[in-house]
């Protein structure tokens, strides 16, 4: 993963929220959106198709501002959740560095989380990336949901060794959201300052 | 607004940005940029006299995406990639090329400007670019300390509260 920019005194990293279908990745980068104040963020681009199902990926960059002289920058990616586009899904995971898994509490999309889940195994390993080496943190979306599943329920589906941080979240009313993208930001820092 | 910094370190990018500033004043470029594959810029340019430019972190990422996809699709056709897009507007093109394997040198110029010149101008400066790009990949890793790791985190803390 080439994040840093050496030359030009710049560190990028990619962050990359994944998870089935309208589970709330689009909703997370739009609260980041509207609360990051102006100056500290660039645009936010959506290929999304007319009723705002993302087609391609949702972008939005960060600036974190300067460390030690390196200038350090978050960007932000979405992919689009429906089983069909992998193509693109796919590519969109080239060089992340970090992974938000949004999984959704409605009982009916407990298998989708569950699929999702392990596309994103099998995508990472033909980038030749093993689990083990991203960040990935857990987003349990929409517990505001009146038949939202217990979380723990779906993380023994996504994650059944509790290996990874998890956040609970209504992402449409921001909670939970800046928490998880916090999170997931201090993890791949640090792994940037350990010694290779 | 996030541009890229103007300030750039290290003598190998100061002749990545003068490579691509004379490529705009030999072409009549209005913009050009270096753009990594994963959508980061490099580097980037712009004529005197051109209007100010558009979000280039927005550029820069639609760009990589689009070759992405490109070199997608020219997988299943059985090409390793396609090296260079052409997408022509009314009033404008814009112009990508391959430079090696990790960046990707985009172009954007007015319909006043004949596409040929562009391409043949660039054609002259991308083997003069991937030679500085190839040059950079054997300067060793930089190692970041425990204090970065801290310091970017109060950043963090700043930012996202």
């Amino acid at each position: 993963m080439s994040t840093i920019n050496f030359a030009a005194r710049e560190i990028n990293c990619k962050i990359v929220y994944y998870g089935p279908g309208m589970s709330g990745k689009t909703t997370n980068l739009k609260q980041v959106f509207s609360k990051v104040p102006g100056h500290l963020r660039g645009e936010m681009v959506s290929l999304a198709t007319e009723d705002e199902r993302t087609l391609f990926f949702d972008f939005l960059p960060l600036d974190l501002g300067s460390v030690q002289g390196f200038k350090t920058r978050f960007h932000l990616y979405t992919v689009p959740g429906q089983v069909f586009y992998n193509a693109s899904r796919k590519l969109i995971l080239r060089g992340v560095d970090g992974i938000v898994f949004v999984a959704d509490s409605a009982p009916n999309r407990l298998r989708a989380n569950a699929e999702s889940m392990r596309n994103l195994r099998e995508n990472l390993a033909e980038h030749g990336i093993n689990v083990r080496d991203v960040p990935i943190v857990l987003q349990i979306n929409k517990r505001d949901l009146p038949d939202a599943l217990p979380a723990s329920m779906i993380r023994a589906v996504i994650d059944p060794r509790g290996e990874l941080q998890l956040f609970e979240a209504m992402a449409d009313k921001g909670v939970g959201v800046f928490e998880t993208l916090k999170t997931v930001s201090r993890l791949v820092l640090e792994r940037l300052s350990q010694t290779k | 607004m996030i541009e890229p910094s103007l300030a750039l370190y290290g003598e190998a990018y100061a002749r990545v940005d003068a490579l691509i500033q004379e490529l705009l004043d030999a072409a009549g470029v209005r913009y050009g940029l270096l753009v990594d594959r994963k959508g980061f810029v490099l580097s980037h340019k712009e004529a005197l006299w051109a209007p100010r430019p558009p979000a280039l972190d927005s550029v820069a990422t639609l760009v990589a995406s689009n070759a992405a996809a490109t070199a997608a699709l020219a997988n299943m056709l059985g090409e390793r990639t396609f090296s260079e897009q052409i997408h022509q507007g009314e009033n404008g093109t814009l112009y990508v090329e391959s430079v090696g394997d990790q960046a990707l040198l985009t172009l954007i110029f007015d319909s006043s400007v004949p596409l040929g010149k562009v391409k043949v101008y660039s054609k002259k400066t991308v083997p003069q670019l991937a030679a500085i790009l190839d040059e950079l990949k054997d300067l060793p890793e930089i190692q970041l300390d425990s204090d970065f790791s801290a310091g970017a985190t109060s950043l963090l803390d700043d930012l996202l509260g």
